[in-house]
Protein backbone atom coordinates (compact mmCIF):
# COMPACT_ATOMS: atom_id res chain seq x y z
CA UNK A 1 0.00 0.00 0.00
CA UNK A 2 1.23 3.18 -0.61
CA UNK A 3 1.85 6.83 1.61
CA UNK A 4 0.44 9.12 1.63
CA UNK A 5 1.58 12.57 2.29
CA UNK A 6 -0.20 14.58 4.90
CA UNK A 7 0.82 18.46 6.64
CA UNK A 8 0.04 18.19 10.05
CA UNK A 9 0.44 20.92 12.49
CA UNK A 10 0.81 20.69 16.35
CA UNK A 11 -1.94 21.92 18.70
CA UNK A 12 -1.16 23.52 21.65
CA UNK A 13 -5.00 24.45 22.37
CA UNK A 14 -7.53 21.45 23.88
CA UNK A 15 -11.44 21.55 24.56
CA UNK A 16 -14.52 21.79 22.31
CA UNK A 17 -13.97 25.34 21.51
CA UNK A 18 -10.70 24.94 20.61
CA UNK A 19 -12.00 21.50 18.40
CA UNK A 20 -14.37 23.68 16.86
CA UNK A 21 -12.30 26.58 15.95
CA UNK A 22 -10.49 24.15 14.01
CA UNK A 23 -13.05 22.40 12.25
CA UNK A 24 -14.47 25.62 11.05
CA UNK A 25 -10.69 26.48 9.91
CA UNK A 26 -10.97 23.34 7.51
CA UNK A 27 -8.51 21.24 10.01
CA UNK A 28 -9.10 17.90 12.40
CA UNK A 29 -8.05 17.80 15.42
CA UNK A 30 -6.26 14.23 16.00
CA UNK A 31 -3.79 12.67 18.19
CA UNK A 32 -0.42 10.38 17.44
CA UNK A 33 0.21 7.51 19.92
CA UNK A 34 1.96 4.54 20.04
CA UNK A 35 5.69 3.23 21.12
CA UNK A 36 5.11 4.13 24.70
CA UNK A 37 6.03 7.87 23.57
CA UNK A 38 4.26 10.96 24.57
CA UNK A 39 0.91 11.53 22.68
CA UNK A 40 1.29 14.11 20.32
CA UNK A 41 -2.13 16.46 19.78
CA UNK A 42 -2.00 17.61 15.65
CA UNK A 43 -4.28 19.49 13.59
CA UNK A 44 -4.39 17.61 9.93
CA UNK A 45 -6.22 19.37 6.81
CA UNK A 46 -10.02 18.11 6.03
CA UNK A 47 -10.19 17.82 2.51
CA UNK A 48 -7.09 15.67 2.14
CA UNK A 49 -7.30 13.12 5.68
CA UNK A 50 -10.68 12.83 3.91
CA UNK A 51 -9.76 11.55 1.15
CA UNK A 52 -6.95 9.61 2.69
CA UNK A 53 -9.44 7.65 5.00
CA UNK A 54 -11.12 6.56 1.95
CA UNK A 55 -8.93 3.64 1.63
CA UNK A 56 -8.96 1.50 4.96
CA UNK A 57 -5.74 1.01 7.24
CA UNK A 58 -4.28 3.86 5.06
CA UNK A 59 -0.68 4.59 5.66
CA UNK A 60 -0.11 8.44 6.20
CA UNK A 61 2.97 10.11 6.18
CA UNK A 62 2.90 12.92 8.42
CA UNK A 63 4.91 15.48 7.74
CA UNK A 64 4.62 17.95 11.14
CA UNK A 65 5.50 21.06 10.94
CA UNK A 66 8.59 22.19 13.17
CA UNK A 67 9.25 18.29 14.11
CA UNK A 68 10.44 15.36 11.78
CA UNK A 69 7.96 13.16 9.66
CA UNK A 70 6.35 9.75 11.42
CA UNK A 71 4.36 7.04 9.79
CA UNK A 72 0.92 6.47 11.40
CA UNK A 73 -2.44 3.97 10.49
CA UNK A 74 -5.84 5.73 11.62
CA UNK A 75 -6.61 3.86 14.72
CA UNK A 76 -10.02 5.33 15.63
CA UNK A 77 -11.94 7.91 13.46
CA UNK A 78 -15.01 9.81 14.59
CA UNK A 79 -17.76 11.43 12.24
CA UNK A 80 -21.02 13.42 12.91
CA UNK A 81 -23.60 10.51 12.35
CA UNK A 82 -25.42 12.48 9.64
CA UNK A 83 -23.34 14.81 8.40
CA UNK A 84 -20.85 12.02 7.77
CA UNK A 85 -17.82 14.53 8.39
CA UNK A 86 -15.07 13.83 10.08
CA UNK A 87 -14.83 15.37 13.78
CA UNK A 88 -11.91 13.44 15.36
CA UNK A 89 -8.71 11.09 14.35
CA UNK A 90 -7.00 8.72 16.60
CA UNK A 91 -3.30 8.02 15.11
CA UNK A 92 -1.41 5.01 15.87
CA UNK A 93 2.58 5.34 15.00
CA UNK A 94 4.03 2.68 13.27
CA UNK A 95 7.30 1.96 12.06
CA UNK A 96 8.40 0.26 8.60
CA UNK A 97 9.16 -3.37 9.17
CA UNK A 98 6.56 -3.49 11.87
CA UNK A 99 3.74 -5.69 12.73
CA UNK A 100 0.51 -4.69 13.40
CA UNK A 101 -2.89 -6.13 13.75
CA UNK A 102 -5.69 -4.69 11.86
CA UNK A 103 -9.14 -5.28 10.38
CA UNK A 104 -8.91 -5.66 6.51
CA UNK A 105 -12.75 -5.40 4.99
CA UNK A 106 -13.93 -8.38 2.89
CA UNK A 107 -15.45 -8.38 -0.81
CA UNK A 108 -16.82 -10.74 -2.46
CA UNK A 109 -15.92 -11.92 -6.08
CA UNK A 110 -18.72 -13.64 -8.52
CA UNK A 111 -22.17 -14.57 -8.32
CA UNK A 112 -23.68 -17.01 -6.36
CA UNK A 113 -25.91 -19.93 -8.27
CA UNK A 114 -29.17 -18.74 -8.89
CA UNK A 115 -31.75 -19.85 -5.91
CA UNK A 116 -29.49 -18.32 -2.78
CA UNK A 117 -29.08 -15.89 -0.97
CA UNK A 118 -25.43 -14.78 -0.38
CA UNK A 119 -24.92 -13.47 3.10
CA UNK A 120 -22.05 -11.97 4.61
CA UNK A 121 -21.08 -12.92 7.86
CA UNK A 122 -17.85 -11.11 8.47
CA UNK A 123 -17.64 -7.97 6.78
CA UNK A 124 -13.90 -7.47 7.43
CA UNK A 125 -11.38 -9.66 8.95
CA UNK A 126 -8.47 -9.11 11.81
CA UNK A 127 -4.69 -9.83 10.60
CA UNK A 128 -1.39 -9.51 11.70
CA UNK A 129 0.27 -7.59 8.93
CA UNK A 130 3.58 -5.63 7.85
CA UNK A 131 2.43 -1.60 8.54
CA UNK A 132 3.63 -0.88 5.31
CA UNK A 133 2.46 -3.44 3.39
CA UNK A 134 -1.28 -3.80 4.73
CA UNK A 135 -3.79 -5.35 1.85
CA UNK A 136 -6.38 -3.51 1.01
CA UNK A 137 -9.07 -6.01 0.96
CA UNK A 138 -9.29 -9.86 0.91
CA UNK A 139 -10.89 -11.13 -2.08
CA UNK A 140 -13.71 -14.24 -1.50
CA UNK A 141 -14.14 -16.11 -4.55
CA UNK A 142 -18.58 -16.81 -3.98
CA UNK A 143 -18.51 -18.46 -7.96
CA UNK A 144 -20.97 -20.83 -8.15
CA UNK A 145 -21.91 -20.78 -4.27
CA UNK A 146 -24.23 -23.19 -3.53
CA UNK A 147 -27.26 -23.41 -1.02
CA UNK A 148 -26.23 -24.01 2.40
CA UNK A 149 -22.21 -23.79 1.78
CA UNK A 150 -20.03 -21.80 3.63
CA UNK A 151 -16.56 -19.91 3.20
CA UNK A 152 -14.36 -19.98 6.96
CA UNK A 153 -11.71 -17.35 7.95
CA UNK A 154 -8.87 -19.88 7.59
CA UNK A 155 -10.22 -20.69 3.79
CA UNK A 156 -9.63 -16.82 2.24
CA UNK A 157 -6.64 -16.46 0.75
CA UNK A 158 -3.98 -14.27 2.35
CA UNK A 159 -1.14 -12.30 0.52
CA UNK A 160 2.74 -13.30 2.00
CA UNK A 161 3.80 -11.85 5.81
CA UNK A 162 -0.23 -11.62 6.27
CA UNK A 163 -1.06 -13.58 9.06
CA UNK A 164 -5.03 -14.60 10.60
CA UNK A 165 -6.08 -13.03 13.87
CA UNK A 166 -9.56 -13.94 13.44
CA UNK A 167 -10.89 -17.29 14.78
CA UNK A 168 -10.09 -19.99 11.52
CA UNK A 169 -13.20 -21.38 11.77
CA UNK A 170 -15.21 -18.77 11.68
CA UNK A 171 -17.51 -18.13 8.97
CA UNK A 172 -17.19 -14.95 6.35
CA UNK A 173 -19.86 -15.97 4.01
CA UNK A 174 -22.56 -18.69 3.53
CA UNK A 175 -25.29 -19.12 0.87
CA UNK A 176 -28.83 -19.35 2.63
CA UNK A 177 -32.05 -21.17 1.29
CA UNK A 178 -34.36 -18.29 0.58
CA UNK A 179 -37.44 -20.83 1.14
CA UNK A 180 -36.94 -21.20 4.44
CA UNK A 181 -36.10 -17.25 4.76
CA UNK A 182 -40.06 -17.59 3.45
CA UNK A 183 -41.02 -19.92 6.21
CA UNK A 184 -39.50 -17.50 8.86
CA UNK A 185 -41.06 -14.34 7.36
CA UNK A 186 -44.72 -15.89 7.03
CA UNK A 187 -44.30 -17.51 10.85
CA UNK A 188 -43.16 -13.59 11.83
CA UNK A 189 -46.01 -11.96 10.44
CA UNK A 190 -48.46 -14.91 11.49
CA UNK A 191 -47.69 -14.25 15.05
CA UNK A 192 -47.83 -10.70 14.48
CA UNK A 193 -51.07 -10.57 13.43
CA UNK A 194 -52.43 -13.38 16.14
CA UNK A 195 -50.99 -11.00 18.44
CA UNK A 196 -52.41 -7.78 17.26
CA UNK A 197 -55.86 -9.71 17.34
CA UNK A 198 -55.53 -10.62 20.77
CA UNK A 199 -54.59 -7.14 21.83
CA UNK A 200 -57.64 -5.88 20.20
CA UNK A 201 -59.65 -8.33 22.18
CA UNK B 1 -45.79 -6.61 17.38
CA UNK B 2 -41.98 -6.11 19.47
CA UNK B 3 -42.82 -5.96 22.92
CA UNK B 4 -40.27 -6.13 26.39
CA UNK B 5 -41.12 -9.40 28.07
CA UNK B 6 -40.58 -7.90 31.37
CA UNK B 7 -40.37 -4.44 32.77
CA UNK B 8 -38.74 -2.89 35.80
CA UNK B 9 -41.17 -0.04 35.63
CA UNK B 10 -44.30 -0.15 34.23
CA UNK B 11 -44.63 3.63 33.76
CA UNK B 12 -41.60 6.01 32.98
CA UNK B 13 -40.91 9.38 31.72
CA UNK B 14 -40.68 11.11 28.57
CA UNK B 15 -37.76 9.17 26.81
CA UNK B 16 -34.73 12.13 26.15
CA UNK B 17 -35.43 13.80 22.31
CA UNK B 18 -31.97 16.13 22.35
CA UNK B 19 -28.85 14.74 20.87
CA UNK B 20 -27.27 12.92 17.79
CA UNK B 21 -27.40 9.16 18.15
CA UNK B 22 -24.37 7.64 19.76
CA UNK B 23 -24.51 4.13 18.30
CA UNK B 24 -25.77 1.95 15.94
CA UNK B 25 -25.30 4.65 13.55
CA UNK B 26 -23.24 1.61 10.94
CA UNK B 27 -24.38 -1.03 8.97
CA UNK B 28 -23.39 -4.33 10.49
CA UNK B 29 -25.29 -6.91 8.62
CA UNK B 30 -27.48 -6.10 5.60
CA UNK B 31 -25.86 -4.46 2.58
CA UNK B 32 -28.46 -1.35 2.88
CA UNK B 33 -30.17 0.29 5.35
CA UNK B 34 -32.58 3.12 6.57
CA UNK B 35 -31.02 5.91 8.83
CA UNK B 36 -33.02 8.31 10.81
CA UNK B 37 -32.31 12.22 10.10
CA UNK B 38 -34.76 13.18 12.86
CA UNK B 39 -35.99 12.46 16.15
CA UNK B 40 -38.82 10.36 16.85
CA UNK B 41 -40.44 8.07 18.75
CA UNK B 42 -40.86 4.95 16.84
CA UNK B 43 -43.74 2.81 17.90
CA UNK B 44 -44.00 -1.07 17.74
CA UNK B 45 -46.44 -0.86 15.59
CA UNK B 46 -44.85 1.57 13.05
CA UNK B 47 -42.06 -1.16 13.00
CA UNK B 48 -44.15 -3.87 12.50
CA UNK B 49 -46.22 -2.21 9.40
CA UNK B 50 -42.38 -0.95 7.97
CA UNK B 51 -40.92 -4.41 8.10
CA UNK B 52 -44.08 -5.91 6.48
CA UNK B 53 -43.75 -3.58 3.55
CA UNK B 54 -39.99 -4.41 3.20
CA UNK B 55 -40.85 -8.18 3.35
CA UNK B 56 -43.77 -7.51 1.02
CA UNK B 57 -42.22 -5.85 -1.79
CA UNK B 58 -38.67 -8.21 -1.54
CA UNK B 59 -41.20 -11.15 -1.57
CA UNK B 60 -38.36 -13.57 -1.05
CA UNK B 61 -34.30 -13.97 -1.69
CA UNK B 62 -33.91 -11.16 0.77
CA UNK B 63 -33.31 -10.78 4.40
CA UNK B 64 -34.29 -8.25 7.06
CA UNK B 65 -33.04 -6.96 10.21
CA UNK B 66 -34.75 -4.70 12.78
CA UNK B 67 -32.01 -2.21 14.75
CA UNK B 68 -34.44 -0.80 16.80
CA UNK B 69 -36.49 -2.12 19.89
CA UNK B 70 -39.67 -0.13 21.12
CA UNK B 71 -38.41 -0.68 25.21
CA UNK B 72 -39.85 2.44 26.42
CA UNK B 73 -44.05 3.08 27.27
CA UNK B 74 -45.20 5.58 26.72
CA UNK B 75 -48.51 6.87 29.17
CA UNK B 76 -51.86 8.17 28.21
CA UNK B 77 -54.70 9.90 30.11
CA UNK B 78 -58.40 8.56 28.96
CA UNK B 79 -60.40 11.35 27.33
CA UNK B 80 -62.17 13.88 29.15
CA UNK B 81 -60.67 13.23 31.91
CA UNK B 82 -59.79 16.08 34.68
CA UNK B 83 -56.41 16.79 35.44
CA UNK B 84 -54.73 15.02 38.76
CA UNK B 85 -55.29 11.53 39.59
CA UNK B 86 -52.32 9.92 38.68
CA UNK B 87 -50.42 9.28 35.61
CA UNK B 88 -52.56 7.68 33.10
CA UNK B 89 -52.38 4.14 31.78
CA UNK B 90 -49.41 2.73 29.20
CA UNK B 91 -50.57 3.14 25.65
CA UNK B 92 -47.57 2.96 23.46
CA UNK B 93 -44.58 0.93 23.29
CA UNK B 94 -41.70 3.36 21.35
CA UNK B 95 -38.30 3.03 20.33
CA UNK B 96 -36.36 6.12 20.85
CA UNK B 97 -34.73 7.02 17.77
CA UNK B 98 -32.06 10.14 17.30
CA UNK B 99 -30.57 11.33 13.99
CA UNK B 100 -28.16 9.23 12.69
CA UNK B 101 -29.63 5.95 13.97
CA UNK B 102 -29.69 2.82 11.79
CA UNK B 103 -33.46 1.60 12.15
CA UNK B 104 -33.25 -1.67 9.55
CA UNK B 105 -30.86 -3.20 7.47
CA UNK B 106 -31.65 -5.60 4.63
CA UNK B 107 -29.75 -7.79 2.51
CA UNK B 108 -31.47 -8.18 -1.12
CA UNK B 109 -29.06 -8.96 -4.62
CA UNK B 110 -31.28 -6.79 -6.66
CA UNK B 111 -30.28 -3.08 -5.77
CA UNK B 112 -33.31 -1.51 -7.44
CA UNK B 113 -35.99 -3.79 -5.99
CA UNK B 114 -34.18 -3.44 -2.09
CA UNK B 115 -33.99 0.64 -2.46
CA UNK B 116 -37.77 0.53 -3.52
CA UNK B 117 -38.89 -1.87 -0.85
CA UNK B 118 -36.95 0.81 1.96
CA UNK B 119 -38.51 3.44 0.74
CA UNK B 120 -41.55 2.14 1.14
CA UNK B 121 -40.32 1.07 4.45
CA UNK B 122 -39.08 4.77 5.28
CA UNK B 123 -42.99 5.86 4.77
CA UNK B 124 -43.84 4.27 7.20
CA UNK B 125 -42.15 5.87 9.83
CA UNK B 126 -42.26 9.13 12.15
CA UNK B 127 -39.21 10.74 11.05
CA UNK B 128 -36.74 11.75 7.96
CA UNK B 129 -35.06 9.39 6.38
CA UNK B 130 -32.34 8.08 4.02
CA UNK B 131 -31.23 4.80 2.23
CA UNK B 132 -27.76 3.81 3.02
CA UNK B 133 -25.61 1.70 1.11
CA UNK B 134 -21.95 -0.61 2.26
CA UNK B 135 -19.35 0.82 0.64
CA UNK B 136 -16.71 -1.18 -0.38
CA UNK B 137 -13.74 -0.12 2.44
CA UNK B 138 -16.60 0.02 5.09
CA UNK B 139 -15.76 -1.63 7.66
Amino acid sequence: MSEIKIAAEPRDTFGKGAARQLRRDGKIPAVLYGHKQEPVHLALPEHDLFLALKTPNVLLNLDIVGGKSELAIPKAVSKDPVKRTLEHVDLLLVRRGEKVTVDVPVVTAGEIAPGGLLELVLTSLSVEAEATHIPASFEVSIEGLEEGSQITAGAVPLPSGVTLVTDAEAVVVHVLTPAATLVEEESAEGEAEAGAEAEAE
Amino acid sequence: MLIPRRVKHRKQHHPERGGASKGGNELNFGEYGIQALSPAYVTNRQIESARIAINRHIRRGGKVWIQIFPDRPLTKKPAETRMGSGKGSPEWWVANVKPGRVLFELSYPNEKVAREALLRAAHKLPCKCRIIKREAGDI
